[in-house]
């Protein structure tokens, strides 16, 4: 296996654009190419695609190829697009990676978009509807507002996490997008007013939710050997793990213990030859506020069922046990699917380059990871990152 | 202006909804090897299929058992009562099919050692609480499918 390194990247501002699926693509190739030198499309020999509903959002398949034309790629090793839902930009990532470590690709682009806000919003959700198991738990209602919020419902009931503790997820992230000019949301919010705020799907509320969003992003991957051609200040991959348990509401691991996120990061920490000490910046999938709390947990930054008291102490700030989603997180910058990870991927790439502004600026990280989760948590995959 | 020629299309106002996207399974034998299923729901009876190897329980109902591959199974009751784990309410965003009937309950309903998702009828959020004993429910589509709830 080579090492691997991510040499640039560029992406769109999320939100709710004015802009399609194909503008959104343009955007964000043109400001991935800009961003490393002496790399012309011609040289980019893979593509993968992270792109979760194209076919319902846009009515578009076969996407891959569509990208390759607009950014003007022709690939002539690996095009491909994946989708694994809320963690299809992380698949993309880790099919670069692995075209590029086993020889196979020189130069991979992996790329992530979505374009989720649609003429009629009912369409939207009903996309979002068919993630879960569509015959046995999709046509209950089950998309992820109230999945997660019976989730969150089991969590308060069996370790006294409160409203508050969650609500203070929010308050972080939004803290940290305030300060995040690709952010959907560039905007502090207090505790009151995550508590104030619509309830989607009890006992989760608007600022408790991840937004819908439109966005695209991409990076650029070499051989690590080749990698001061383009930069100065290269990211390298330094391992990876991806676990899943089950798929059905029926047949999870658990509701409020997130098994397969302990493998992944077991599997992620081992290939990466690190441990959690010596992580500076988590990237977290923060699609619901209690998605993060029980993240620490996973991750073993606390003790199962004291996710709630570890956002309280104030752990999970800069300067705290370890800096969650400095970016701003889900919850701040909004969740195009298929560029999520994309884009956490890119701001940690500038964090080691000391791009982002000083506020939610982690000093001198070496070391940080990015998580996804997808469909009912039931799935989890961790990339390793080192300046 | 140019001499292109200007004409007008129509688009259909509305259509039906489509078979895939109310959510609901396609039942009978011709569209899946499950369909015994819904016509034991049909009688009242919640039933899953059970590996006749193995003796795993699985649910969903499966043509195969995935622990041990086997193509025996049987189709076992799972009886009509129910407990309520865990418990939710759709208040917004509802796919299209489910918009008029919003708000309404989901919950996930232990019966035995399975957890088994679920809308939730006859009640209200406020209403429910962890623990409480639920009731089958059978729900009939207008094009004779039929699918479970459970009810307080």
């Amino acid at each position: 296996m080579r090492k691997v390194a991510i040499v640039g990247g560029g992406a769109t501002k999320c939100g709710k654009r004015e802009a399609s699926w194909r503008d959104l693509v343009q955007e964000a190739g043109k400001a991935m190419f800009q961003s490393v030198s002496n790399l012309s499309p011609k040289d980019v020999d893979s593509l993968i695609v992270g792109a979760a509903q194209p076919e319902r959002f846009v009515f578009q398949a076969h996407v891959a190829p569509m990208v390759a034309e607009y950014l003007g790629i022709t690939p002539r090793k690996v095009l491909a697009r994946t989708e694994l839902m809320c963690a299809s930009g992380q698949v993309a990532i880790r099919y670069a990676w692995a075209c590029v470590a086993s020889g196979l690709s020189d130069t991979a682009v992996a790329f992530g978009v979505e374009k989720m806000f649609m003429p009629d919003m009912a369409e939207a959700q009903t996309n979002m509807t068919c993630v879960l198991d569509r015959e046995w738990d999709g046509v209950n209602g089950l998309s992820a507002p109230p999945f997660f919020a019976m989730t969150a419902q089991r969590h308060m009931y069996e370790f006294g996490t409160t409203r508050d503790q969650m609500a203070q997820v929010s308050v972080k992230n939004h803290h940290y997008s305030s300060m995040n000019p690709l952010a959907q949301f560039q905007k502090e919010f207090t505790v009151e007013d995550v508590l104030k705020s619509l309830v989607i799907s009890p006992p989760l509320q608007l600022l408790d939710c991840s937004g819908i969003t439109d966005g695209a992003a991409g990076v650029v991957m070499v051989p690590a050997e080749e990698a001061m051609k383009y930069t100065d200040t290269p990211m390298y991959i330094r391992g990876s793990g991806q676990a899943s348990i089950g798929n059905a509401v029926n047949n999870l691991a658990s509701l409020t213990e997130w098994v397969p996120l302990k493998l992944a990061a077991e599997e992620a920490f081992r290939t990466a030859n690190i441990g959690l000490k010596d992580i500076d910046i988590a990237e977290l999938h923060d699609c619901f506020t209690i998605s993060e709390i029980m993240e620490y947990e996973a991750l073993g930054w606390c003790e199962k069922g004291k996710g709630g008291k570890f956002i309280e102490e104030g752990q999970p700030y800069i300067g705290g046990k370890i800096a969650v989603n400095p970016r701003g997180g889900l919850l701040g910058c909004g969740h195009p699917l298929g560029a999520t990870a994309i884009l956490q991927t890119l701001d940690i790439l500038q964090q080691f380059r000391g791009e982002v502004p000083k506020g939610r600026l982690v000093e001198g990280a070496e070391v940080a990871i990015a998580h996804n989760l997808s469909g009912p948590a039931n799935v989890h995959s961790i990339m390793v990152y080192s300046r | 202006m140019s001499n292109a020629e200007f004409d007008k299309v129509k688009r259909p106002e509305s259509i039906k909804l489509p078979l895939m996207l109310d959510f609901y399974p396609l039942e009978d034998t011709k569209t899946t090897g499950i369909s015994q299923f819904f016509k034991n729901l049909k009688e009242g009876r919640l039933t899953t299929t059970k590996c006749k190897k193995c003796s795993r329980l699985l649910w969903p109902p499966r043509i195969v058992c995935s622990n041990c591959l086997s193509n025996e199974l049987e189709w076992v009751d799972l009886g009509a009562d129910g407990e309520l784990y865990a418990f939710t309410e759709m208040r917004i965003g509802a796919p299209l099919g489910f918009v008029e009937d919003v708000p309404f309950c989901i919950g996930i309903v232990k019966i035995g050692d399975l957890l088994i998702s679920s809308r939730i009828d006859n009640t209200k959020y406020d209403q429910l609480k962890i623990g409480d004993k639920l009731q089958l429910k059978i729900v009939e589509l207008e094009d004779g499918r039929v699918f479970f709830r459970f009810a307080k």
